[in-house]
């Protein structure tokens, strides 16, 4: 996952590579998913979520597109 | 033999220091011999809580940390780490308790981009890409 200063940089970016435009978020939401993601790292009880609760997770945030999604 | 003990061991270590302790200094750090670590520092890696460098018990990741250098970087209150991608910069940030600043580089034209987190807030411009869907997360992580 890999930062760009626009969208225009990124699609120029997978041109030249020969790759697919994949799923873009704007700084705002990439903060909001990393809080729900991360958020729980450095406590004593956190457990790896299952594949239902990343689901959640994703789409509580708007991303419910089949890229956001393990099956 | 306590997994999660060592796991969180690993991770407080990295938020407090920026470096990822050995499988040595985590069983001195919780009076286990450096074997039983080792082992455990295995398990977390089959169960995708850790990363290890080849054939090594070192750490590579434990998300969103990075063990090694990288060119996405964060600092805060006096210390920094390094992120595995874009992404795991704002993870980092996210288990911080103060302000702090995200480093890299556009990826396209190698541009500098800062962006600061003041108050639980986002300050700066840029956007990620994900470029792998999320079921191929795991083909290949350290590309992911």
């Amino acid at each position: 996952m890999l930062l760009f200063r626009s969208e225009e940089h990124a699609a120029n970016w997978c041109r030249l590579r020969s790759v697919e435009l994949g799923a873009v978020l704007n700084l705002e939401t990439l903060w909001e998913l990393s809080k729900a993601w991360y958020g729980d790292r450095l406590r004593p009880d956190w457990r790896r979520r299952t594949r239902d609760e990343m689901h959640e997770l994703f789409a509580s945030l708007g991303l419910a597109e089949p890229f956001w999604r393990f099956d | 033999m306590d997994d999660g003990a060592v796991r969180l061991h690993i991770y407080r270590t990295l938020a407090s220091t920026g470096r990822a302790p050995s499988a040595l200094e985590t069983a001195a750090g919780l009076g286990l011999y450096q074997d039983e670590v080792e082992a455990a520092y295995s398990r977390l890696a089959a169960q995708r809580t850790l990363l290890l460098m080849p054939d090594s018990h070192e750490v590579r990741m434990a998300w969103p940390f990075s063990g090694v250098p990288t060119a996405f970087r964060v600092s805060g209150g006096g210390q920094s780490w390094f992120a595995n991608c874009g992404w795991d910069l704002f993870g980092i940030a996210a288990l911080l308790p103060g302000d702090s600043l995200l480093e890299t580089e556009c990826q396209d034209c190698g541009e500098s981009l800062a962006v600061r987190i003041t108050n639980g807030q986002v300050e700066g411009s840029g956007m990620i890409h994900f470029a792998v869907p999320v079921a191929k997360w795991w083909d290949d992580i350290a590309y992911t």
